[in-house]
């Protein structure tokens, strides 16, 4: 007879306890040299477009919650080359950085920082992995949050420059993607933001490796 | 015939001494030739060690001594002797300032105990000349150890304390900072009441003070218990005069002021919690930087013994823009070994922990000055520069960076931040060390190199390396070295499909020698690469995760409890992580021959063990251990 799996259970929402313990473990799937490929979707209102683009982790340190690798756009319009970008991330651990993005804030808008948080929550909420997690962060952005044992990682990618075209080439990397990582398959799902283009442009990626029938791991220590 | 001008020169070295040791020469003349030969030493370290090697320094010491005597003896003559003492008490200080050989001189002359005598000489005058003279034997570490536990002589420290004459108490204090090395020493200055002392003598002249706070510092260095006694009383009043002097008009008393009060910190951890404090140490070391002799030399320890180790501190240290600071004074040209070492040393502690200190520093394209310092002449410069290269390639931005540096056009210009040690070659002869210390580093600095690297690069490093040096690291008699060198392996089999081959070639000998020692080790670092390395290969085709099947499941002996089983069972959560992912390529679904696999897997137990795991506290082994589940599940039940 099939086991029936236990149901995955919501984050306790701790108080109190050190951030030792709350902190999201390490995860395989997101280690350095781990690599992802699938579509970002550039849809505008002219018409619709998708890019396939691949991704690579290059550094990870995760005490500071902080994450950087490659992202390489193929097929894409105005260049004849794939377009590669470094991007630097923030992992959501409560610790170093919370839900609430409070930076890289495009416009300021009459209401100022509000908008902000009234954005993060908005884009948050359309990973199906987020709404157990609401409400406790609408209340003090998820610092209270125990995100030890929950199988999904959330990040904010922000591309810093590109590694191999000029800035003339006209693409923009002003925006930034909120990013949510499942720790189980290494699958990621992403929004891109930014208040100068179409709300919301998806970016869905799978674990690749290489051809293989499975998975592998290299190790690098920064002694 | 004329005589030489220079054999005739009353003033050349031999000719004084001569004049100093004749028995003929006058009152005066002895006088005159004494003033005469400390007047050219004192500042100048050729003369010093002319007239050292020609024996000066009996010839001086004689003098003193019989001048010391005849004081005693009474008579006439008393202010040419004391003119005497003070002389000659000058000139043994002099040879004894800042030279070793001097000072063993002075000592083996038997100088020490009559300028000890002379301190407490009515004639202010010779009690100075004593007192400094014993200062310069007493920076030294050849001056004699003080005895602290010795009742009469620390009576006698204390009467050097309370002395109104401040170059006698600043010798008290000097032999203090000089001697006192043990915590028990520690402990009966304490209780002697020297603390209290010193602390009086923070208000006197200049030499007092900063005497003083040297002391202080030595006194309650590494002493948690005298230290209390420093802070507790008054919630540390007395140390508000420590305080006080760090912002002292001279910035050789700021400078110790500050070295007292990081000591005392260091010391007693919870004292200084004040930022505001902390703060203004580090804008007094930051302007001290500035200062263009000693002081500014010292500087940069000074600040290194403060942030050392102290995230919080670096942090105080970032945001005061010492890293700037710093790295100016390195643009500014050429310094003293002493000072570009210790600028070194502080950066390197600057960038031991924080990322934003690292990438400061990058930006302010300092490295070349780096590379410049690996050829100074100072080895005390290159080490230092090695470590702070070592700290600043800590960031994990810059490990980045350089993996897609052949893509990037400008930022890595810097080659030389990867010193490699010189290329492959010379890490392969390093892991033939003897020493295992040098044989591990080498050993990981190779596998860092075969990380993500391409097929080309892997085998460049596995033509360098050979294969009969990497099955002897393989089996290794030390367990760190085994385990860098399977890692390495692992790295060779990562990458593309094809890499895979790397293990298989020689009859598989690579893959036998992994195989061999999951079953021979019990050390569980040496495991996890092991079982890495297996499952790395496992994500191949077909025959490779046969071959992974035959080595976990080798068809003689009959096992009951296979290995596999028990690295699941690890308490290591590495060892079982690698173990569960073996486990997912080797059923993956995809694969035409994942049934047998399967099959056999079942046959191990494996399964009813997987079901244990399905909670691990291990997120990756709780998530993946469910996928190897379902995976297994897929081919239906096969138990009995």
């Amino acid at each position: 007879m099939p086991v029936r799996l236990v149901e995955a259970s919501s984050p306790s929402q701790v108080s109190g306890t050190t951030h030792g313990n709350t902190l999201p473990q390490p995860c395989s799937l997101l280690s350095v040299g781990q690599a992802f490929s699938g579509t970002q979707n550039v849809s505008s209102l002219q018409k619709d477009e998708a890019w396939r683009v691949n991704v690579r982790i290059q550094g990870c340190d995760l005490d500071h919650g902080y994450l950087c690798g490659t992202m390489e756009a193929l097929n894409v319009p105005m260049a004849d080359t794939p377009v590669v970008t470094f991007w630097e991330g923030e992992i959501v651990d409560t610790k170093n950085y919370t839900f609430f993005t409070g930076k890289w804030g495009a416009t300021v808008t009459g209401l100022g920082i509000m908008s902000r948080v009234e954005d993060d929550i908005k884009h948050w909420t359309k990973f199906p992995s987020f709404p157990p997690l609401l409400s406790q962060v609408e209340a003090d952005g998820g610092k209270s949050l125990d995100l030890s044992n929950y199988p999904y990682v959330f990040m904010r990618w922000k591309e810093q420059y590109f590694v191999n075209v000029g800035t003339d080439c006209g693409l923009t990397i002003a925006g930034f993607y909120y990013v949510c990582f499942s720790c189980s398959d290494g699958s990621i799902n992403g929004f891109y933001y930014d208040p100068n283009s179409s709300p919301f442009q998806k970016l869905e990626l799978k674990s690749t490796n290489d051809g293989r029938s499975g998975f592998s791991f290299s190790t690098y220590e920064l002694q | 015939m004329p005589a030489s001008v220079a054999s005739s020169n009353p003033s050349r070295p031999e000719n004084l001494i001569g004049q100093l040791n004749s028995a003929h020469t006058s009152y005066e003349a002895k006088l005159k030739a004494l003033r005469d030969l400390k007047n050219q030493i004192i500042g100048n370290r050729t003369k010093k060690l002319a007239f050292l090697k020609l024996g000066a320094v009996p010839s001086v010491v004689a003098i003193l001594s019989s001048s010391a005597a005849a004081q005693y003896g009474g008579g006439d003559n008393l202010e040419f002797h004391e003119s005497v003492l003070v002389q000659s008490a000058a000139a043994i200080g002099s040879f004894a300032c800042g030279l070793d050989s001097g000072v063993k001189a002075v000592l083996d002359a038997g100088a020490f105990p009559i300028l000890l005598k002379l301190i407490f000489h009515p004639n202010e005058k010779v009690a100075d000349a004593g007192a400094r003279s014993l200062k310069m034997i007493y920076q030294s570490k050849l001056a004699p150890k003080y005895d602290f536990h010795q009742e009469k002589d620390m009576e006698f420290l204390l009467s050097l304390l309370n002395s109104e004459n401040e170059n006698v108490s600043s010798l008290g204090a000097s032999i203090i900072t000089h001697s006192c090395q043990t915590a028990m020493e520690q402990q009966a200055l304490s209780e002697a009441g020297v603390i209290k002392r010193l602390v009086a003598l923070l208000g006197g002249s200049l030499i007092q003070k900063d005497a003083s706070l040297e002391s202080l510092a030595a006194v309650v260095k590494d002493n948690p218990e005298v230290a209390s006694r420093l802070v507790l009383p008054e919630n540390g009043r007395e140390l508000n005069a420590v305080i006080e002097l760090m912002r002292d008009k001279y910035p050789r008393t700021r400078l110790l002021a500050c070295t007292c009060l990081i000591n005392i910190r260091n010391t007693y951890v919870s004292y200084l919690q004040d930022s505001g404090i902390k703060k203004e140490l580090i804008l007094i070391l930051l302007e001290l930087l500035n200062d263009p002799g000693q002081v500014g030399d010292e500087a940069p320890f000074v600040l290194s013994n403060l942030i050392a180790e102290k995230e919080g501190m670096q942090q105080l240290a970032f945001e005061a823009s010492i890293v700037e600071k710093l790295c100016e004074n390195l643009q500014k040209g050429s310094f003293q070994a002493k000072r570009l070492q210790g600028i070194f040393l502080a950066l390197a502690d600057l960038c031991s922990k924080l990322e934003c200190c690292r990438d400061r520093v990058l930006h302010l394209k300092v490295l070349n000055f780096v590379t410049e310092a690996f050829a100074h002449d100072s080895a005390e410069v290159r080490a230092a520069a090695c470590i702070f290269l070592k700290n600043v390639s800590r960031s994990v931005k810059i490990a980045a960076l350089r993996a897609i540096s052949n893509v990037v056009v400008d930022f890595m210009a810097h080659k030389s931040l990867f010193v490699q040690c010189g290329g492959v070659k010379q890490l392969v002869q390093l892991s033939r060390s003897m020493e295992s210390a040098v044989r591990v580093n080498a050993v990981w600095a190779l596998k860092n190199l075969t990380f993500l690297v391409d097929n080309r690069c892997k085998e460049e490093i596995l033509l360098e390396l050979s294969t009969s040096t990497l099955t002897s690291l393989l089996s290794d008699p030390e367990a760190p070295v085994q385990e860098q060198a399977f890692a390495l392996v692992r790295n060779l089999v990562d990458g593309t499909l094809n890499s895979i081959d790397y293990v298989f070639g020689d009859d598989g000998l690579l893959l036998h020698a992994v195989g061999r020692q999951l079953r021979n080790t019990s050390k569980a670092e040496v495991l996890v690469q092991c079982m890495y390395t297996l499952s790395n290969v496992a994500s191949g085709k077909e025959h490779h995760k046969e071959a992974v099947m035959n080595q976990l499941f080798p068809q003689t002996g009959n096992d009951k409890e296979t290995i596999l089983v028990k690295f699941l069972q690890s308490s290591n959560s590495q060892l079982r992580t690698a173990a569960v992912w073996t486990i997912v390529n080797l059923t993956f679904p995809s694969s035409p021959g994942a049934c047998g696999r399967v099959t056999a897997l079942w046959n191990a137990g494996i399964v009813s063990q997987l079901k244990c795991m399905v909670n691990d506290p291990c997120l990756d082994v709780k998530l993946q251990s469910r996928t190897a589940l379902k995976q297994l599940m897929m081919f239906g039940d096969a138990s009995t």
